[in-house]
């Protein structure tokens, strides 16, 4: 991942600091301060450290600092050897992890097969009281998700393999995208203990945390990897944007996240400042009810939503080109994949064209003329997930409007429109603009969307798509599996379960003293190899 | 005195029963945290497994019982968000952030507003008392996270990091969010002790302590602002009050990590332990500043009595 200038700079770093103090370490020929802190704003702070309780959007970002997971990944977010050298099926129904030999945990815990043996036991919530561990509230219960995985056995020190009761071809994404938490530590000083001082295998360890406020680390010097070259990181929690923008330009932080995209320009014209950005896993979209009535609270009535053509209408009615210039300044991408551009199985879609002729062709062959016109009630999580989203809903719903589908918008707050969605108490012209996002790398985290009800998923597979959506879990031949998920994506695309708004582009300014940051397609930054200039 | 002091512990004690018996039913009205708490593609079933350990499935009398039986413990559960105690994590934003906080912008709003008001009283419609009513003018029209973010540019961006943008810990942290946190009740105080000084300036007594020949500050220090002072107290009780109890846009526009900011974010997350806890010591802190200023006004006038 990181190339250096050339040996002396290795060397160096291996020496120590009499070495460095003698001679200045460089990257790219630039004279670097190992002994900086870098501080980074952050728009909040992370609830939680023990990664079994959940890993959304912000708090992945603190957890993966600390702990790392059997597969990492790089800058272009494919799936790279982390704590696992490799993975392999040895056949339909086992996976083999090899593991990394040599790693440490901060408090110098061995990793080995018995760690992993023991993560998998909290994954599955098995053994809890035989490690006499507290069940914490997981966000995804992997025996509810991942039934089919049956055990899991050591086969050596550094070897572990996982059986499963049918073929599981994204198990190496599920299990290896976990963060593995030390054994011996957590059921010493138990769960909570894990939570509040966590210690994992990661480049940095936490050694300060304030709620609300900021958490400090330190370098790893034992880290197994790429170490950062600086030597302390503050993540330091500043909710406000502009507050964000002026601690950046104060010097008093040196990256940000979250940048308003029309900011960007201005800070990017900053000699002392540079702007970078990455596409997300964040796909923006309108889900609609097309649910038969007996999938949801529907008082008799199917989805009105349920018709293709109508769904399809809806897609072609809406300017995406449009969106992305005018609202998001180019910082976001149109993808009429059902997957993120940057999951592993991702094929690119024929963009749905701006057509609003033919939107309003489809909605009369479906039988919604002016004289019987289509409505939306359109449930709108005002003030969640920033300012674009909510000036984008609004242009939304009048493209809409201008193919003579009757939108209501009624905007509700977060916690409304989940409790909606989860209820099945969305009318049957009711849809909602929502994001959603992954931790795990696979396409089959996005396509597992429409085949069973959950809180998101408004239009459930037919038969036809089902059955191609189970042979993609079915398939542990990688390339048979990505022809039949390059499949589905097109068919998905054509069948058109959601009304596809665009792909979060996420923007970061920073001072020209951090070298080497590349922003990853993943929740979490990486700032292994990361070097602040003296 | 002991009477009234032992009936307004009994009134306290009914307000406080009141305040916690309305949020508990209140934060139940807007709906289920669980959703919050499961991944995105969760089943019905499971969001009701997870509803079920968290024990929120039982009935709301059951519940509501249990939660008053653990108040005068102290005990409102554990965050649904962090899974720590809620009294914990409001304290812990209490002290020191808020009250820190509170108590330099008390001082400022009320150490400057008495000159500035008895000036502006003293020179009525003169450039002083002109400067003073405009300057109050506009301290209270800005809104405070427009003031906050000006000053951040001011004295962070443009005058070259004289003062810290963000954060808290020391006296350099605390001046620009004390400094936006006093401005609208600085301005209110100027207003009040100008209006009440001009007032009292016109009663007999004055003109009897200058007829007296006592010098001019001693009358109005000691003899006309003490009468003008009453509403200013009450007011300035109030203030405190919503400065304790959280000046939210402050510590979001500062990265103040005081008690506002965490309850307004556990309403939308819906984390009702501690949003009960908050409003628990928002309710608490009311009760007792508003015995304080009861307190205060037998102290600044005499003829007032507590019964």
């Amino acid at each position: 991942m990181i190339r250096w200038t050339g040996p002396l700079l290795v060397a160096l770093a291996l020496l120590g600091p009499q070495a460095i103090s003698a001679q200045p370490p460089t990257v790219e020929g630039v004279a670097i301060d190992p002994d900086a802190e870098l501080v980074v704003g952050l728009a909040d702070d992370t609830t939680n450290m023990d990664p079994r309780i959940g890993m959304g959007s912000i708090r992945s970002n603190y957890i993966r600092q600390v702990f790392e997971s059997l597969v990492d990944v790089d800058p272009q977010g494919r799936p790279v050897p982390g704590l696992a050298l490799s993975w392999k099926p040895v056949n339909e129904l086992t996976w083999e992890f090899a593991l990394r030999r040599g790693v440490t945990f901060h408090d110098g815990e061995p990793f080995n097969a018995d760690t992993v043996l023991f993560n998998l036991d909290r994954f599955f919530r098995r053994n809890l009281d035989k490690w006499g561990l507290k069940d914490v509230l997981a966000a995804t219960s992997f025996e509810k998700t991942y039934p089919f995985v049956t055990r899991w056995e050591k086969v050596d020190d550094h070897t572990v393999r996982v059986h499963t009761s049918e073929p599981s071809p994204t198990l190496w994404d599920f299990i290896g995208r976990e963060p593995i938490v030390p054994r011996a530590y957590t059921i010493k000083n138990g769960v909570d203990g894990l939570n509040e001082h966590p210690v994992g295998t990661g480049p940095w360890k936490m050694v300060e945390w304030k709620r609300k406020t900021s958490m400090v680390f330190e370098r790893n010097d034992a880290y197994w990897g790429t170490k950062p070259l600086f030597h302390t990181m503050r993540f330091q929690t500043i909710p406000e944007g502009a507050a964000r923008i002026a601690a950046l330009r104060a010097g008093q932080v040196a990256l940000i996240e979250g940048v308003p995209p029309f900011d960007a320009p201005a800070l990017a014209q900053d000699g002392k400042l540079k702007v970078v950005s990455s596409p997300q896993k964040l796909s923006c979209r309108i889900y609609v009810n097309a649910r038969p009535k007996d999938k949801y609270d529907s008082g008799g009535k199917d989805g009105l939503f349920a018709d293709q053509r109508v769904r399809l209408a809806l897609n072609l009615a809406v300017n995406k080109d449009a969106i992305v210039k005018k609202i998001f300044n180019g910082y976001a991408l149109a993808n009429a994949s059902p997957v993120a551009s940057v999951s592993y199985g991702y094929a690119a879609q024929e963009p749905y064209p701006y057509d609003p002729a033919r939107a309003r062709a489809l909605l009369a062959e479906a039988g919604f003329r002016d004289t019987n016109p289509l409505t939306l009630q359109l449930l709108f999580p005002a003030k969640h997930y920033g300012q674009s989203f909510d000036e984008m809903t609004p242009a939304v719903a009048e493209m809409l409007k201008d193919v003579g589908v009757q939108v209501t918008i009624k905007p509700v707050d977060f916690a409304t429109l989940l409790q909606t969605a989860s209820k099945g108490t969305l009318p049957p012209n009711g849809g909602f603009a929502a994001c959603r996002t992954g931790n795990n790398l696979d396409a089959d985290d996005y396509l597992r969307d429409w085949a069973s009800i959950s809180l998101i998923n408004w239009a459930p597979y037919p038969p036809e798509l089902m059955a191609l959506y189970t042979a993609t879990r079915r398939e542990v031949d990688p390339p048979k599996r990505l022809k039949l998920l390059a499949d589905l994506q097109r068919q998905v695309r054509d069948w058109a379960p959601v009304v596809a708004l665009y792909q979060e582009v996420k923007v970061y300014a920073l001072s020209a003293r951090v070298l080497r940051f590349t922003p990853l397609p993943e929740l979490n930054m990486d700032f292994r190899g990361v070097a602040v200039k003296k | 005195m002991r009477a009234f002091l032992l009936r307004r512990a009994l009134h306290a004690v009914f307000v406080l029963w009141g305040v916690v018996t309305a949020v508990f039913f209140l934060v139940r009205l807007t709906g289920d945290p669980t959703p919050f708490l499961v991944d995105q593609t969760a089943t019905q079933q499971e969001i009701a497994e997870a509803r079920h350990r968290l024990e929120l499935d039982r009935p709301l009398h059951v519940q509501y019982l249990e939660f008053l039986r653990a108040v005068p413990r102290g005990d409102f559960g554990m965050s649904i968000s962090e899974k720590r105690p809620a009294m914990g994590m409001v304290l812990e934003h209490l002290w020191p952030a808020t009250i820190e906080l509170a108590a330099a912008a008390l001082v400022l709003s009320t150490v400057l507003a008495i000159p500035l008001g008895v000036a502006s009283a003293t020179h009525k419609n003169r450039a002083v008392d002109h400067a003073s009513r405009l300057a109050s003018l506009f301290l209270q029209s800005m809104p405070s996270f427009w003031l906050g973010l000006m000053l951040i540019l001011l004295f962070a961006v443009e005058l070259g990091g004289l003062l810290p943008a963000f954060g808290s810990g020391s006296v350099r942290h605390l001046i620009l969010p004390a400094v936006t946190l006093a401005a609208a009740p600085l301005a209110q105080n100027v207003r009040l002790i100008r209006s009440g000084m001009l007032e009292v300036l016109q009663q007999d007594y004055v003109r009897t302590a200058r007829a007296k020949g006592l010098a001019e500050r001693f009358v109005i220090y000691r003899h006309a602002l003490r009468n003008a002072a009453i509403p200013v107290i009450t007011v300035t009780g109030l203030s405190l009050g919503f400065m304790l109890s959280g000046a939210v846009i402050i510590e979001t526009v500062f990265s103040w990590p005081g008690m506002g900011r965490l309850i307004v974010q556990a309403v939308p997350g819906r984390d009702f332990p501690v949003i009960q806890a908050g409003v628990f010591v928002f309710a608490l802190i009311f009760v007792g500043l508003n015995l304080i200023v009861d307190l205060l006004y037998t102290v600044v006038d005499p003829r007032v009595r507590l019964r």
